[in-house]
Formats: C-alpha cells, structure tokens, sequence
C-alpha cells in the first residue's frame, strides 16, 4: 500500500529536519508512542498502541534511517507488529522550502498483514492517512508552527477489482 | 472467535453509566445494540478491559414529538424507527434511512445511537442526521450538551463525545415529505459506498454524504447552488450534484476506487435531490 | 429393478431431515460434548511466505488452562503429511507436514497448535505465542509464477509448475486451423472463489487407549476417505478407526478433502490422552479451507465463415495455490473433459499449467472443472456468432448432436451418454416468451437502456465416476435390511450433507419394497454403520449410491421370494411381488414383507439351505458417467449510471433424467443458480500483492444474498441415462455450471452497443461502469 501525504509548517526546512531527526520530537508526534528506546544512532526501537476508537492495538517495532541527506531528505525502515497484525515498510520524506514555510511530502510503501489486513482493509487507508494527519499535526505544535496540513492525500491502496490487470 | 476477557457492567441509570465511563476511562467500552463492537470483540481487534452495557437503562429508548421538535432516545433500534408511525408521519427520512440499514437481525438489535457513537464512515445514519441538522445531546460527568450534527463526526470513527460521555437522544425537526436517502451498498457488508441523504426545506435543502470520505459530511456546495429554490430544473439539480464530491478525499478499497465513490456521490445525490423535490 | 408401481418416486416429499435441522436440534461436530474434552486452537502465519527463525512458547504454556503448545518440530515427525490423491504423472509435490516447518507458504498456514481445557484459554494461548518471521519474497500471480527468474513457492522444488497436463483429441489441430476462416481468440479469467459453507469445519477426537481405537468426528463430505487416509497419518489402523459425520452444514467441495487439522487432532487425542475439540472460525474458513477456481485461460476457435467451429485450442494457467490438497491438480484437468460442450467440435488441443504460488491450495469447488469449462465454452460461441454476424441460438444449434447420435463420443475423450440438447433449448426458449423477449431487448435499446439477454446451452459431467477413472473407486456401497419387525433400515456409503438423500433414498427404498417411507430409516455417514463407502461430491450419490441400494432391494425380494415359496407351499418361481404382497396363483393368502421378515428372523421355519435374515449389501459400479444437459436464459438491465446489474428474468430448463423428488431437484437448481450468480456478479476471493488475503470475512466476501435472486422459471425435460436402472442423471452441481455464462454473457449483451464483447467475471457494478464509462467517453 502506498500512502503519500504532505504537510506544510511554517519553519525553515533546516528546523523541521532536524525535528524529524530528534527522537524526543519523535517520540512526542509519534501517534500512540508509549515508548522510544535508541539502538543505535540510526535505530530506534518504539512500543505504541494504535488504532482508532476501541480498535486499539499494542505494537513493537523498529525504525532505521536511511539515505540521509539533510536537510532535504531521508527514509526510514519500519518494521513493526502486534497480535493483530503487521507493518513493513520504508517511508521516504522530502523535505522543500517554500518561502518562510516548509513542505514536507511522506511517501509510504508498506505492507499491511494478518487480522487487520484480512477484516480491516476498507478502513486502513482512512485510518493511515488520520494517523499521518495526527503526526503532522503534533510536529507542527512541536516546532511551535501553526498546522497547516493538507488534504492533498492519496491512497493508491488495495487491488482494485476495476483495475487489476490480471482482471482485464 | 472468542473474545479477550472483560468485566461485563451493567448500570442501571445514565448517571451510573458515567460514573463507570469516569472511573475506567479509555478501559472502558460502552455496548448499546453491539453489532459493531462484538463482532471486533470476537476478532479481537478491540479488547475493551470494561464493557458498560447501557441495554438496561430505562428512558433511552423512546421516540416522540416534543416542543415542535421529534426526540429519538439514542437506544431506540433501526427497526423501531423503521416502523414509527409518527416518524413516517412527521420525519419520513429517519424511517427511510432505517431501511437501508443491514439486515433483519441487525435492524433489531442495532440502535441508532450506537450507530451514531461509532461514526463508522460508512454508517447510514450520519447521513441522514447531517441532512436533518440534528441536535445531538451527550450527557458526561460536567452535565448535559448539544452538539449540532454538522461538529460531531470529526474524523474517522471519532465523534464529539468525549471518553467520559454517553450519547443520550437525537433531536430533528420535523419535516415535511420532501427527503429522500439514496444508497449504493457495499455487496458483501450492506454498508454504503455512498449514501446521500436530503432533506428539501422552505427556501433551501441540506444534503447528507456517508460512505464517500473518512466521515460523513455535509455537501454545503451543493447545498449553496440550490439555495433559494423551491423547484429547481432537472439542469440545476444535475449541476448542483455535480458538486457533491468537491475537494472530498475518497476512500478506496477492494469494493470502490476513489473515482467510482466520488461518482456516485453525484449519482446518488442526483437520485435523492430529484426524488425530494418530486422532479 | 422390480415392476413396483412408484408411490413415492418423483413425488416432491418435504424433507424428512428439515424438521430436527429447523428446530435447531441436530448435532452438528461443534454441538458434541465428551466428558474431560480439550480445545484446540492454532496460531498461523500473518505471512505469505517467511522464515520462521523463533518460536517461543513460554509464556502461552503459562496460561491458566493451557495443557499443550506444540510446534511443527513436536508433531511434524510423528504425524504423516496431508494426502494427495490425484493421479497426475510427473506431478511435483511439496512436503506438506501437518504444521509449518521452518517455513510458511501461505496466510494462514499453521505453526503452532495450543490445546487448553477451554476455548478462551486455548485462544488466549494463541495470542501469547511469540513467533518471530523473517518475511521472504512472495509470488501470488501464476502468469508470472512461470515466467524464468520468478520468486519460487517452493525454493526446492526449483520449479512453480506442478504439472502440466495435455488434451489432444478427434481430428488434427493443426490442419483444422489451417482450414479456418478466421480464428476467434480470447483470454479469460476465472476468478478465485472462497466455498463458504454456512458451517465451517469442525473435529472432534477420541482415543480409547484400552482398545486402541479412535473416533474422529468431522464436518466432512467424505468419512469414508478420511477412513481409508488417515491411518498413514496417525497410525491407527483402518479397522481401529471410526470417523462419522454429523449433521453437515454444507461443503460445496470444501470439505471433500483430508486437512491437517483433522489428522493433528487425531494425534493430539493420542498424544494428550483426552478427547479435543478444534471449530473453525469463519476467518480461519477464508484462509485456510480450500478455495475454488482461479484459472487463467488463453482460447482460440477455428471457424468457417458460416459459423462451422473446426476446432479449439486451450492453455489454461491453474492457480493451485501453496499445496496440493486432496484432488488440487485433479481439478483443473476436469475442465478438459467436457471443453467441447454440447457441440460438435471435432479437433481439440489443450494444455493445463498447474502452478504453486503462494496462497491456500484451490480444490474441488461445486461444478469443479465443469463451469469453468462451460463458461469458457458459452462464452466462445458467444463470440463466435458474434465475430461472424449469426444468431447466437442458430450457432448453437448447428453444433448440437442429434439426439439419435447417443452415445455420443467427444474430441475430448469421452462420451456422452444421453442426450436431447435441442429439446431443452426448445422448452427453455418456450418458457422464456423467447420472441418478445427479443422484441423486449429490441424496444428497450431503442430507448437506450442497457437490456441483454443471455443464452448457455450446457452439459456437464455427474455420477463420479466409473472406478477407471477414480485414484481409488468410484463405486457405491449401499446395505438394505428388513428388521424383524418389518421396519426397513437402507445404509448408504455416500454422505449426504445438505443434499437430501434421507428423503430420496427412501422414497427409492420404500417404492422397491412397497413399504410405507414412514417405515423406512435412511442411514448414513458413520462408517462403523455404513461400512463401506466413496462418499458424495461430483453429484454422484443418488445416481450410484441410489442404485446400490436398488441393488440391495431386489436382492431381499428375490430372497423373500424363495420365503414366500416355502410358506404357500408353491415353486418359487410361481410367487410374484407387488405392492408389498408376496402371492402367487391358487395360494390361500399373500404374505407382506414384514411377515416374511419375522419369519426371516425368528428361523423356525427356513426354507431349506436358506439362511435366516433378511439384509442384502451390493456394490455398484456404473459402466460411464452420466452427462446431465440443459438450457438457461437470463434478461438483465444494467443502470447505466452505476454499472449496477439487475436480472430481470431467469429461466433454466434442466435435464437429470427422472426425478426422484422434484422438490430436492428444485432445491439443488435453485441453490446452484444461487451460486452463479454469486460467481458472475459479485463473489471473488482477493490476495493482494503481498500474499494477505483481504476477503477474510463477510464483510468483505461478498455472497449473493435473498434479495439478490430473481424468481426462477424452472422447468425440465426428461431424459433417462443407460447407466444405471433408474435411468438418474444427478443434478447437485447443474445450477451453478449452467448459469454463470448465462449471467455474464446476458450482461455482456447489454453492453453490446457500446462495443463491449469480454468482461471478466465477477461483474460488479464499478467493473460494469468502468466498461461503460471508457466506452462512452471513448465515443463521444
């Protein structure tokens, strides 16, 4: 599944990827994060319990930064799971000046497995787009920004009957 | 298919329900007719610690007129409100709405309230609140408060009720028999692609959308194209429609692309203006 | 078979089991209740394919309750691998041990199994085993699961084709396309399918250490093979071991199989000491029960220009998913046998690729091989009247062999046994008002509406099936006792599970005998009651299992005879049978059967050199398959601005033979239409790219539903089958392979003026307006 999502704040790009970069700023716009352990200087380890209303679920995984190149850009690899399921993936961000502010875009691949994928999939989209709408947000507030995050989300997400070229 | 364990309460009034939502806080899950929660329950998606059950609290499940006003108690089930003579009378699109909602079982055991409080983005029933303008009313431990439908779906399966609350009662006004709910349904769940809800008034019409977004919400352009019109053309209700899906982020999964939802959000919409203006 | 006037036969008696399943007071395997029962529950993989690097199961086995964590490396040893029993030459087979290995190959493969005194802590168990994966590369499309360099389902099979499988038959291909007009080519698509029985699977296991023997009741089409199975895997000899179905809630093929589960609780039962329990939930019925379908065909027709179809050629790429399961590869090769249809194709070439990837094994699913040959089939001559300009009704026609041509021997090899194609062609078209429904389509496109009518003419392939063409029997065994209180008990060795036959067989039984059904006990599916048996699927069990018992019946009145005989003191030659008297000319009484049956029993009178008793068992064997026939025709009206599908008429005529009860007939024809439109419109199973399955529920596996079937116009013609006495052809799979062409090629009519001829199936509304959509845009 590919959720692509763009944020803007109001900070120079060199501040908001360093934020991104800082594991206490992380650890506080993390949706759920209960706990954000180092591995080391590229790994960090998180506990969260996520989810939307009372489908709440506990996970452990692990975040490793990749490709860096501050301030402009740089992935992570994730890796997380919990009982009900699993999340594998990279996210890459791109960080761009525009005048005072700041555009953020996230690209994320990840894989979505077990129950969540399998009974849950019309809602996941939705829901990894508001859990990337509330990261935003939060980091916003962390930088001491106003948010200004944008709806210029797309999920390019599950098989879609009308498309899939084995179908055709 | 056998859920994680749980402590099972049952207060008997709603000021006791909100004494348990307080004490237990985000550990605690209210029941009303279930058809959500249980079934999350049995796969274990949700693994609530307390379950405060509000099936036995007298007074909530009543529909009535009062003050000019039609009051539905947030326990009242689908197919109670399918069936109310005086809701086919006074606020046809409650029933209408009803109507499309699952099946038999689920008619009978599911209540609107519950339905409401869940916000699922593909519910019925926000649709058709958004399109009545209802009051609803959340009782919590700081007392009583009306939220208008239009700020009660803030997100994905998150309304205005805050952890310690309990919806009570859904307040709309009664109207005439210009509405109209209009649905494409999900083939395997029943739940709506895109449900458009309309309610014609004097001098304006308000519409509904469910099934389309994240969460329901008003279609205020089209909504705005026809204000101040009390016959549109076939024209202007197809221009108006048009706009049923402007700057709407869509949903997409196995059933529906995002194209095929924001299309028939206008189909739909389309449907229902011209059924409610009997065009 | 015995001159019986037929009371019963052909008359449509309710159904002698509903009463007990209405009021909800059969036992199905989950209602059982043993005392000291255990519940089973598995932990199985998120993954499509992965390493397994840990498993720890500490902390499960620490819950309160749980009595055993067990992982491949505790049972894979000690409990045979799952059977596969298709005879396919040179087929690859993975290992498939009753739990993963170091490995798993598809959602929902098990790793663990956790047994606990009860089923929330056997589930707590579950979620408290920690499992580590390292996720491998995943290949869930077959078409390129071939392709050189795929990712490979078994890295050491070194290969993701299982077989190939090759059909040549009737005249030369290659010449047949060199005299073609025009050659007519399409791809198609069958989707995969989840069965969905209302009742999932089921086990319950019993060992009796003093005797050594073992019980195992499951929710199975096929106790007997179970029986004959199971043994290589749990080690209880075949004569220790007992396995009954219960009341079944369905299979649809699903449960026409030997599944790990059934054999690791054998085991544990033996391992533990205790009986256990393992019911399957609904989510674990999506991922790891067979699935049906999925093949990927590339078809070619060799035409003349007057419509003449010289010949066919086929390859077909078959999705069998991770494993093989009992008959997986065994499926696919069906469609070659009736790829021909009801036509007269002379020349046919066709090569079946079976291919692992990494999703739960398809299998035999109701119709299994047959609607995906008839959809291919009526599809094809759909196109091909369509291509040349003809009547898509004459086309068919011109192809049908007469039916002074039975037996009639097809390029595919086999051969048909009976038939009168034009006759139900005839009555369905008679019944559908065929000319103003064609004045109905005319008028309606005139207005622009988007009206189709659909036409499949179909034969198919029931009464599996002669023993040469089985992998162990394709017999039936069935056992008639007259009891000494004249009460008739009829054993059978099939296995009905929704079908009926406790109604039928009885109606057959009491018609032979001339007893009242009142006195007649249908029993069945406990093979320490029913002895012998090769079970029901392929719509096999009233055609060979009813005439086993046919077998059975005049086995006892021929003995009766010699009975009555000796009672009236005449030659048994001179005593005649009818309507339950035994008389003959001059003798002072007659004698019912009953009398004779105590006479029989309390043996104070034996006639000389006869045995008391009165109980004959026969096995049948039928000389071919049967071949049942028929017409559908459908008229649907799709809504231009949603692409949504309404079916406006339906009408099948179908063609089993003689009906025993025309209202189980009904019942089977209605269910199976059910089924196809189910197939056409809206069911498919969906994998995404990573291996996980998203229809895991209801939700999301979208099944048709009352409201979602048309009233049908039902009608039939009846002709009878030289197979077997009774003339039956089977009729349990006949719905759901003659309507799902009718349904798309309806469907695809309707979009014919926006030049639309294929969609692949299931034809939901967004793929129906997408159709429309892109055509009118691409118009305008």
């Amino acid at each position: 599944m590919k959720i692509t999502t763009s944020a803007a704040v109001a900070a120079p790009r060199e501040h908001v990827f360093s934020a991104l970069n800082d594991r206490g700023v992380l650890r506080r716009c993390i949706p759920g994060c209960e706990e954000l352990t180092d591995v080391d200087e590229e790994t960090f380890a998180v506990k969260l319990k996520l989810g939307v209303a009372g489908i709440k679920g506990k996970y452990a995984g692990t975040a490793t930064r990749q490709d860096l190149l501050p301030p402009e850009s740089f992935t992570f690899a994730l890796d997380g799971k919990g009982k009900t399921g699993f999340v594998r993936g990279t996210a890459a961000v791109r960080i761009e000046t525009q005048g005072e502010a700041s555009r953020i875009d996230c690209e994320a691949d990840v894989q979505i497995g077990g129950a969540i994928a399998a009974v849950g999939s019309r809602l996941i989209g939705a829901v990894a787009r508001k859990l990337t709408r509330d990261f935003f947000r939060e980091l916003a507030d962390a930088i001491g920004a106003p948010p200004d995050v944008s709806d210029q989300n797309e999920i390019d997400a599950l098989p879609d009957p009308g498309r899939d070229e084995r179908l055709e | 298919m056998y859920p994680a364990p749980f402590e099972y309460l049952r207060p008997a009034t709603i000021d006791e329900a909100i004494a348990l939502l307080v004490t237990h806080g985000e550990d605690a899950k209210i029941l009303a007719g279930g058809h959500s929660l249980i079934p999350a329950m049995k796969l274990r998606l949700a693994q609530p610690r307390y379950i405060v059950d509000i099936g036995r609290i007298r007074g909530m499940s009543h529909i009535r007129e009062t003050a000019g006003r039609i009051v539905v108690g947030a326990m009242a089930t689908h197919d109670a409100i399918e069936r109310s003579a005086l809701l086919r009378e006074k606020c046809p699109l409650l029933p209408e709405t009803a109507g499309h909602i699952g099946d038999v079982q689920v008619r009978n055991k599911g209540t609107i309230g519950g339905s409401l409080a869940h916000a699922d983005p593909a519910g019925d029933w926000p649709a058709a609140v958004l399109a009545l303008d209802a009051d609803i009313e959340l009782a919590g431990p700081r007392g009583r408060r009306t939220v208008k439908a239009d700020g009660f779906f803030v997100d994905l399966l998150t309304t205005a009720t805050a952890p310690d609350e309990v919806l009570v009662e859904i307040r709309v006004p009664i109207t005439s028999a210009k509405v109209a709910y209009e649905k494409t349904e999900q083939k395997a769940s029943g739940f709506a692609i895109a449900g458009v809800a309309v309610v014609v008034e004097q001098g304006g019409v308000r519409v509904g959308v469910t099934g389309v977004a994240a969460k329901a919400y008003r279609a205020k352009a089209v909504e705005r194209a026809l204000a101040g019109q009390s016959a549109p053309t076939a024209e202007g209700i197809a221009r108006a429609a048009a706009l049923a899906a402007e700057r709407v982020e869509a949903l997409g999964d196995i059933h529906a692309s995002p194209e095929y939802r924001l299309h028939l959000a206008e189909v739909n919409t389309a449907r229902a203006l011209r059924r409610a203006y009997g065009n | 078979m015995s001159a019986q006037a037929k009371k019963y036969s052909g008359q449509p008696l309710k159904r002698i089991e509903d009463p007990r399943l209405i009021k909800g007071i059969g036992t199905y395997t989950d209602d059982l209740r043993l005392p000291g029962l255990l519940h089973v529950a598995f932990v199985r993989s998120p993954h499509a394919h992965a390493r397994v690097t840990s498993i720890d199961t500490s902390v499960a086995k620490a819950i309160k309750g749980v009595v055993a964590v067990l992982t491949g490396a505790d049972v894979n040893e000690k409990c045979g691998v799952v059977p596969c029993a298709a005879a396919i030459p040179d087929l690859k087979l993975p290992k498939h041990t009753v739990l993963a290995g170091d490995r798993v190959y598809f959602v929902g493969h098990p790793v663990v199994v956790v047994v606990a005194d009860d089923a929330y802590a056997a589930r707590d168990g579950v979620d408290a085993v920690e499992v580590e994966y390292d996720p491998l590369p995943v290949v869930v499309n077959p078409e390129e699961a071939i392709k050189p360099g795929a990712t490979l389902t078994h890295p050491d099979l070194g290969t993701n084709v299982a077989f190939t499988h090759n059909v040549n038959g009737g005249t030369d291909i290659d010449e047949a396309f060199r005299r073609a007009d025009r050659v007519i080519k399409q791809r198609v698509y069958h989707q995969r399918l989840t069965p969905m029985p209302i009742e999932p699977r089921a086990v319950v296991a019993s060992y009796h250490a003093g005797e050594g023997t073992m019980s195992i009741w499951s929710s199975t089409q096929v106790p007997h093979y179970l029986r004959t199975l199971l043994p290589g895997m749990i080690g209880v000899a075949e004569n220790k071991l007992r396995i009954v179905a219960p009341e079944v809630g369905g299979g649809f093929g699903a449960k026409l199989n030997v599944y790990a589960e059934e054999a690791l609780c054998g085991h544990l039962a033996m391992r533990l000491g205790a009986p256990v329990k393992w019911a399957e939930s609904r989510r674990e019925n999506a991922t790891s029960t067979i699935h049906g379908r999925d093949q990927i065909g590339y078809y070619e027709v060799a035409v003349k220009n007057d419509g003449t179809i010289l010949g066919l050629k086929a390859r077909t790429i078959a999705d069998l998913g991770s494993y093989c399961q009992l008959l997986t590869p065994a499926v696919p090769t069906l469609t070659g046998l009736v790829l021909t249809g009801c036509y007269r194709i002379p020349a046919v070439k066709m090569e079946i690729v079976g291919v692992y990837t990494h999703k739960m094994a398809t299998d035999a699913y109701r119709g299994a091989g047959r609607p995906e040959a008839t959809y291919l089939i009526e599809r094809l001559m759909d196109l091909v009247a369509k291509e040349l300009g003809l009547d898509r009704v004459d086309l068919r026609l011109k192809h049908f062999p007469a039916p002074t041509e039975f037996p009639f021997g097809t390029a595919c090899g086999v051969t048909y046994d009976s038939g009168n194609y034009q006759g139900a062609l005839e009555k369905a078209r008679q019944l559908a008002d065929w000319k103003a429904l064609m004045s109905e389509r005319t008028a309606a496109r005139k207005s622009g509406r988007l009206f189709g009518v659909g036409v499949s003419t179909y034969v198919e392939i029931c009464a599996i099936g002669p023993s040469a063409a089985m992998p162990a029997g394709g017999w039936e065994w069935g056992c008639v006792r007259v009891e000494i209180s004249g009460k008739v008990t009829a054993i059978t060795g099939t296995s009905p599970h929704g079908q009926g036959q406790e109604t039928s067989f009885a109606q057959i039984v009491a018609d032979q005998l001339g007893v009242s059904i009142e006195d007649v006990v249908v029993m069945h599916g406990d093979t320490a009651v029913a002895h012998y048996g090769r079970d029901t699927y392929g719509s096999r069990a009233t055609v060979i299992g009813g005439t086993a018992l046919v077998m059975c019946t005049d086995k006892i009145i021929a003995k009766a005879k010699i009975f009555a005989a000796h009672l009236l003191k005449v030659a048994p030659d001179q005593v005649a049978f009818a309507d339950g008297q035994f008389s003959a000319p001059g003798a002072e009484k007659t004698l019912s059967l009953a009398a004779i049956a105590g006479e029989a029993y309390v043996a104070k009178n034996l006639p000389p050199g006869l045995e008391p008793g009165l109980e004959a068992s026969s096995f049948f064997e039928i000389p071919n398959f049967t071949f049942p026939f028929g017409t559908h025709i459908v008229a649907v009206e799709i809504d231009r601005e949603t692409g949504q599908v309404a079916i406006q008429k339906y009408v099948a005529v179908d063609d089993c033979g003689p009906q025993i009860n025309p209202l189980l007939v009904e019942g089977q024809v209605q269910g199976g239409i059910a089924h196809s439109i189910g197939q056409a419109l809206f069911e498919q199973t969906v994998y995404d790219e990573n291996g996980q399955l998203l229809t895991g529920e209801f939700m999301d596996y979208a099944m048709p539903r009352a409201t979602d079937i048309p009233e049908y116009i039902l009608g039939h013609t009846v002709t009878p089958s030289p197979t077997n006495p009774l003339g039956i052809k089977g009729v349990g799979e006949a719905g759901t392979i003659g309507a799902t062409p009718a349904v798309a090629n309806a469907v695809i009519d309707a979009l014919e003026s926006l030049g639309v001829t294929h969609l692949d199936m299931p034809l939901t509304p967004e793929r129906v307006w997408r159709a429309i959509h892109q055509r009118t845009v691409a118009t305008v």
